[in-house]
């Protein structure tokens, strides 16, 4: 019953985004963890993963008024899109436009996708001088050295707090899937 | 946790971030649930990729004419940044959409196509606008003699007609020539291709008038061409009269009246015969070489507007050389009129018609 529910909402959604560009932000809100998260596992280098996403999103926005709805979510869509691009990127098209995605590969990605914005929900909840070396340290690229100079503590300290984070951050996950 | 733990995990996050497997040794084992949350680590989206990204797709919404994109932004959308992204031509970056280089080409050479179209048509209306200004036309009565090719006196009388009861009207064709008797009527449908006596066919008239020969034989004021017919006329002949001649007359001639010889005729102007009325008349050209020279003048034309208001038999009565009076019969040959009346009835007119070709 959830899942009728959950697929007329989002049937809705599409039908109203495909004539209200306003509302593709929901789609895009909705959609955004699991496209990267299925991107991210095919394309293990950051950067390559956010283009690759970028240009599902762009990709989607412009064809949304071609989407028929034929009783596949529409995520499957979405991920089609974005295996042809994952494929066409390391030179394996296959010259198809969309690639079909499956039920167990839908579920596994959305396991990913959780996991994922699991972890982004907990950087936020570490303590402050943790988060700043995580966000710096992951997603900026610094190294101790210079993170040791933007927050004026020593190497070994920075070291540390890098530890800490990140056996927090395994823990939470931990007890979160226990 | 030791120093030792410290150092190595940290080693292993380098590695990772530079995008190389993390040294395998003994303390891996030890480590590698805290390297497992660092790599998923650095395959998190970075925080400000969603916005951005959803920043440019609301630009992108924004360019396919729909409006208020910018005002549903997503949760994680700052607006901080720039809030139109125009997609550059001949970009490659993944966040805009591909530029296709056939589909550039094809729009360039329709523009400049459309465009040497626009600026050839102008450079036409400018030549011709010149042209249409220098000339003038107007219908003159007639005062001098003109040549038709009727016999002296014979104007409006004589003629003949003919036909065997057909149900078709006369079809047309030329006359036979004349000759001082007819031994047989001229007919466009032949009913006995092998008589006892052939002759040829004749009109009774001046054997001197020549007239127009061709092989096919028929009434020279019919419109209708096929089915060849002699008419509705009787005594032989073709047409609506009677008599063996040609035409609605009676008699051996050809036109109206009868006694033979050549009968209708042209009207002029005048004596209850009213003037020809152009509905139709398109100015005439200069001509290149008139226009180098700057040259100007009248053209005097002469015509005979038909019953059906078709000017026929144009000449020249005055020239002008430098090409202009071609260029002045090419013209008045595409007026149409209509036709002088005469007892209520459309009838041939002879009219002189002035063309004048001024340069402004």
């Amino acid at each position: 019953m959830k899942a009728i529910v959950h697929e007329t909402d989002e049937r809705r959604l599409i039908e109203a985004a495909q004539c209200d560009p306003d509302r593709f932000a929901e789609v895009y809100e909705a959609n955004f963890a699991r496209v990267y998260a299925y991107v991210a596992r095919r394309v293990p280098v950051r950067e390559e993963a956010e283009d690759v996403t970028a240009e599902v999103f762009q990709q989607a926005l412009a064809g949304l008024g071609r989407f028929e709805w034929q009783g596949t979510p529409f995520i499957a869509w979405l991920l089609g899109i974005a295996a042809h691009l994952v494929a066409r990127r390391w030179k394996r098209a296959a010259g198809k436009e969309e690639v079909p995605v499956d039920e167990l590969e839908l579920a596994v990605n959305q396991e990913h996708a959780e996991r994922q914005t699991l972890f982004s929900q907990l950087i936020e909840r570490l303590p402050e001088d943790q988060r700043r070396v995580i966000e710096a340290r992951f997603f900026r690229h610094r190294s101790i050295r210079e993170i040791a100079q933007e927050m004026g503590r020593s190497e070994g300290a920075i070291k540390q707090l890098q530890f800490r984070a990140l056996g927090t951050l395994r823990d939470q996950v931990g007890n979160r899937h226990e | 946790m030791n120093d030792f733990n410290i150092e190595k995990l940290n080693e292993h996050v380098d590695a990772l971030l530079d995008g190389l497997e993390p040294p395998l040794d003994a303390d891996t084992l030890r480590l590698s649930e805290l390297e497992d949350v660092a790599k998923e680590l650095s395959l998190l989206p970075r925080p400000e990729f969603r916005a951005s990204l959803w920043e440019n797709l609301a630009s992108s919404s924004e360019q396919r004419a729909f409006s208020n994109a910018g005002s549903a932004r997503p949760s994680g959308a700052s607006s901080g940044q720039h809030d139109v992204v125009i997609p550059p031509l001949f970009s490659s970056s993944s966040l805009t959409f591909p530029m296709r280089g056939s589909h550039l080409a094809v729009s360039f050479g329709l523009h400049v196509a459309a465009l040497a179209l626009i600026t050839a048509s102008g450079l036409w209306v400018v030549q011709n606008r010149a042209v249409v200004r220098s000339t003038v036309a107007q219908l003159i009565p007639v005062d001098h003699d003109y040549v038709m090719p009727i016999v002296p006196g014979k104007t409006g009388g004589g003629g003949g007609g003919g036909g065997d009861h057909d149900k078709m009207d006369a079809s047309h064709g030329t006359a036979p020539r004349f000759a001082a008797e007819q031994l047989t009527p001229p007919l466009a449908v032949v009913r006995n291709e092998h008589p006892a006596l052939p002759a040829e066919p004749t009109l009774v008239g001046p054997p001197d008038i020549v007239l127009p020969q061709s092989d096919r034989m028929g009434d020279p004021m019919a419109n209708i061409l096929n089915p060849p017919s002699n008419g509705t006329g009787s005594g032989g002949g073709i047409g609506s009269g009677e008599g063996g001649g040609i035409g609605s007359g009676r008699g051996p001639g050809i036109g109206e009246g009868y006694g033979g010889g050549i009968g209708g005729g042209v009207y002029r102007v005048g004596g209850g015969v009213s003037a020809p009325r152009p509905i139709y008349d398109p100015d005439p050209e200069y001509s290149e070489e008139a226009r180098k020279a700057k040259f100007q003048g009248i053209v005097l034309l002469t015509a005979v507007i038909g019953p059906d208001g078709r000017p026929r038999d144009l000449r020249v009565a005055r020239s002008l050389g430098m090409g202009l009076d071609q260029k002045a019969i090419d013209a008045v040959g595409k007026w149409r009129f209509k036709p002088g009346m005469r007892n209520e009835k459309p009838v041939s007119v002879l009219v002189s018609i002035e063309v004048s070709f001024r340069l402004y």
